[in-house]
């Protein structure tokens, strides 16, 4: 399968990147590591005149300790985070999401940025970032803008990103300490997509959960938070029976989607696994110890 | 190639398993039609055409793709990999995990085994010394519909064994240096 036919640029920096985007307008599409867009062009899904490379600006790559956490260079493939343990250290759960993107041969291609923008509703990385309360920088000539995550993907592969806009970095929020982070996913086996995953991000202070960050992909038209199960965790003793009640009002409210790999009820099913499985470890993780 | 370019045809220029490679092609081209049909090396298969299978493994600058979902293109200035460019010396002997697939019987019809050998020469640099679990692993984005894997596995675990420590110093990847790689938090 070859993509349709396009003409393709490489700019040097980020400015060539605004002045690439400027020209070529909503003909033009922005390809970083290429792991999601490409596999779409050669189905013809989507067919930009203009394919411009992101990998020339060096203004994309990086990572930078900030105040609320790690800042993220949009080009920062999964290989690199994966490599990179100062990151890891301080962004609980986010080792263990990596791990189960894809494969080895797309970690080292698929980029972060790449991700966000691409918002696949089974992507795994949205998950463990929405549960890191992290934020993107979209940046365009004249302004640069940051949104929340949960408010940056819209819908179905749909973002509030605009043509002019490039999306350049991801800020993840490191959780206080006794934090603990955990990522499970049941997955389509030859596409690794989720058929379910959930992330959770839990801080346990004296045996009590005081803080609860839960998300979840794969499930709805897009990656979410899952508040019913934070209210039910706040506060709640770290317990493996409290902690396994929380599971069960998961699915109150969502309609999930089905599929040809699994169908709206399985999904549910799977949602309250993983979410049982997910705060558990996240807990463990936060130094919760308890007798088999 | 050329940043100004604004035709469909772009200059790539690349390495080829230590060979200086230029080529004008459709921007359209996939790394894995510039090498089989530009460069003639058909080692590298074209599976499932869909990031899948893993048939199409390559390295680029040292590190482990799929080249039926990478452009030409974003490989220019790469030093690439092949199948035919893994065998030391003059391309007589064999790399120590295509010896493991021959000793161990690794393959039945080979279809899947050029991209087998190449994500596992990546396993083992990023782990030397692997358990099952993580050879599993680190083969998961490869289907083979042959061995049932168990083989392949043992391959993998018998590579492991004769290569341990004399494979690591010399690749490309910037960042399986010891060191933080570049940019990382400080």
């Amino acid at each position: 399968m070859y993509p349709a036919e396009f003409a393709y640029l490489r700019p040097p920096d980020l400015d060539g990147l605004y002045t690439a985007l400027a020209q070529h307008g909503d003909g033009a599409k922005l390809i970083a590591g290429g792991q999601s867009l490409l596999p779409m062009m050669k189905l013809r899904l989507a067919t930009p005149d203009v394919v411009v490379d992101i990998g020339g600006a060096r203004e994309l790559r990086g990572q930078w300790r900030t105040e609320q956490g790690v800042r993220i260079g949009a080009a920062t493939t999964y290989r690199e985070l994966q490599r990179s343990p100062r990151t890891l250290a301080l962004l609980p759960g986010l080792a263990g999401a990596l791990e189960v993107i894809a494969d080895q041969q797309v970690r080292a291609r698929g980029t972060v940025g790449g991700a966000l923008a691409h918002a696949d509703p089974t992507a795994d990385l949205p998950a463990i970032l929405l549960a890191l309360d992290a934020s993107v920088d979209l940046h365009s000539r004249q302004a640069e803008r940051r949104l929340a995550l949960s408010d940056f993907i819209t819908g179905v592969f749909a973002t509030d990103l605009r043509d002019d806009e490039v999306l350049t970095a991801v800020e993840a929020s490191e959780p206080p300490e006794g934090s603990g982070g955990a990522y499970t996913k049941f997955e389509q086996p030859a596409s690794h997509f989720a058929l379910c995953g959930v992330a959770a991000v839990l801080t346990v202070e004296a045996g009590t959960v005081r803080r609860a960050r839960v998300a979840m992909t794969g499930v709805t038209a897009m990656p979410s938070r899952l508040s019913n199960v934070e209210r039910a965790l706040t506060g709640c003793r770290a317990d493996p029976a409290a902690l396994s009640e929380s599971a069960t009002v998961a699915s109150e409210g969502i309609e999930p989607l089905g599929d040809l790999h699994a169908p709206p009820e399985y999904r549910r099913h799977l949602l309250e696994v993983a979410t049982r499985d997910a705060v558990r470890t996240a807990a463990a993780r936060a130094g919760v110890r308890w007798s088999a | 190639m050329d940043p100004a370019a604004n035709g469909t045809d772009v200059t790539v220029d690349l390495k080829v398993n230590g060979r200086h490679e230029t080529r004008t092609v459709p921007a359209r081209t996939l790394l894995v039609h510039f090498v089989r049909d530009r460069l003639g090396l058909t080692g590298t298969h074209v599976g499932c055409d869909t990031t899948q299978c893993g048939a199409c493994t390559v390295e680029v600058d040292g590190v482990a793709v799929k080249s039926c979902t990478m452009l030409a293109a974003q490989a220019g200035g790469c030093e690439i990999t092949t199948i035919e460019g893994v065998a030391p010396g003059d391309g007589d002997g064999l790399d120590p995990v295509q010896q493991a697939f021959w000793d161990e019987h690794g393959l039945q019809c080979g279809f899947c085994t050029p991209g087998m050998v190449m994500a596992i020469r990546q396993l083992l640099r990023d782990t030397p010394v692997p358990t099952n679990d993580e050879i599993r692993h680190g083969i998961s984005g490869n289907l083979c519909r042959c061995t049932g894997y168990q083989n392949i596995v043992a391959a993998a675990r018998s590579a492991a064994r004769t290569s341990t420590g004399t494979r690591r110093s010399s690749r490309a990847d910037p960042s399986a240096t010891s060191t933080a790689p570049a940019g990382e938090v400080s």
